[in-house]
């Protein structure tokens, strides 16, 4: 008889580093812009590029709870998902949940505005730029800036938002996923339905996707 | 019952709507009244602000282009030359760019707070000193060492932003 282990692999380490460290980055890459330490938020800012890279690539390459294919079907059941909700019955999923795959693609395509338009912005002065600003003009970089100052207020609220959520899910559901965010493992018995996959991280993907990511972030640093 | 509530809405919405405007009316005539006032110059308030403003663009666009250059591995030096003599010319006057009355109280869209005309000699002198490092930036700049000219560069920056830091509004 084979044991069956109690407890699952939900988040891989990649995910959880990733998202942990964008929890970091942020309200630094924030501050900085506050105080005007370009230098220190155009570093953090390669940094959030580098992680944005990789997530996305490892949305393609990645463990089963980290692809995108099965989150864009996973919205397919939104509706009774909610109809759940409502009802406060167990609606646990394994990965993401029809709502939690809309907010991840709303933050991850929100967190590639914001690291695309900071790279082309130019500062009202022209002191301070973003490293690939060079190849456009003062008026293109400045409008680039004004994306990129409207875009974080855009961020902050979908952060509120997943805060917000998380609270509901805690107090409300009595479902607590900060827990599995951390060790990346959850009691199988939380599932109504037996996970499909083992979820296991392919290591040579995770290292070309991480070699990918610092490769262009070292790129970009090097030409501006 | 319900219908009619919703329906109801739409009168308040729209008397809302109708008294904002009014409101949004009655000011922009007093703000375009104070726009439009003549200095002693000649220009209007509107165009003294509006022509600082594109002397300024035209600093930063300058600025821009040496940046631009001072980051990669060869500078091209006549682009930086020609930036750097461009920004002592268009500071030029400067000082006299923020007469009386062309504050934010003038209803312009304008950054310019009114500490300016609160501490006009501390304003002014910082003014100058922006000027004077300018005007370095563009001596050395025809010089053509990069380091120095980093450095001359860099001095000037912080000279705009002595200013700024106080007398503008963050954005």
């Amino acid at each position: 008889m084979s044991t069956e282990p109690t407890r699952i692999l939900v988040w891989d380490g990649a995910v959880r580093l990733v998202h942990w460290l964008m929890v970091i980055l942020v309200p630094l890459l924030w501050w900085t812009a506050e105080e005007g330490h370009m230098d220190w938020h155009k570093s953090f800012g390669l940094a959030m590029f580098a992680l944005v890279l990789f997530r996305l690539l490892w949305g393609f390459l990645g463990t089963w709870t980290a692809r995108f294919g099965p989150m864009i079907r996973r919205i397919g059941s939104l509706g009774p998902y909610l109809s759940k909700l409502r009802r406060r019955e167990p609606a646990s999923t394994f990965g993401h949940s029809p709502l939690a795959a809309l907010s991840v693609f709303a933050m991850l395509l929100i967190l590639a505005i914001q690291v695309t338009s900071g790279l082309f912005s130019v500062d009202v002065d022209g002191l301070e730029s973003g490293p690939l600003a060079a190849l456009i003009s003062f008026e293109t970089g400045r409008q680039f800036a004004e994306v990129h100052e409207f875009n974080f207020n855009l961020l902050a609220t979908l952060i509120g938002l997943h805060i917000t959520a998380i609270g509901i899910y805690h107090f409300l559901l009595k479902e607590k996923l900060v827990g599995a965010m951390l060790t990346g493992r959850r009691s199988r018995a939380d599932f109504p339905v037996a996970p499909e996959t083992k979820n296991r991280p392919p290591r040579s993907s995770m290292l070309a996707a991480a070699l990918v990511a610092l490769a262009c972030a070292i790129a970009l640093l090097n030409f501006g | 019952m319900r219908r009619c509530k919703s329906l109801m809405i739409f009168p308040t919405l729209a008397s809302l709507a109708l008294l904002s405007a009014c409101g949004q009316n009655a000011e922009s005539d007093a703000d375009s009244r104070l726009a439009n006032v003549e200095l002693p110059g000649g220009m209007t308030v509107k165009e003294q602000i509006e022509a600082r403003q594109a002397h300024l663009k035209e600093i930063g666009k300058a600025f821009k282009t040496i940046s631009d250059q001072l980051k990669t591995d060869s500078p091209d030096l006549p682009q930086i030359q020609a930036a750097a003599a461009l920004v002592p010319k268009e500071a030029q006057g400067m000082a006299d760019w923020f007469p009386e009355g062309t504050g934010p109280e003038s209803g312009v869209k304008t950054d310019a707070l009114p500490v300016i005309w609160e501490d006009t000699s501390d304003f002014n002198a910082k003014v100058v000193a922006m000027q004077d490092a300018a005007a370095q930036l563009n001596t050395v700049a025809q010089g053509g060492d990069v380091a120095a000219i980093a450095a001359a560069f860099q001095a000037t920056g912080g000279k705009c932003k002595d200013c700024h830091d106080k007398y503008r509004k963050d954005d």
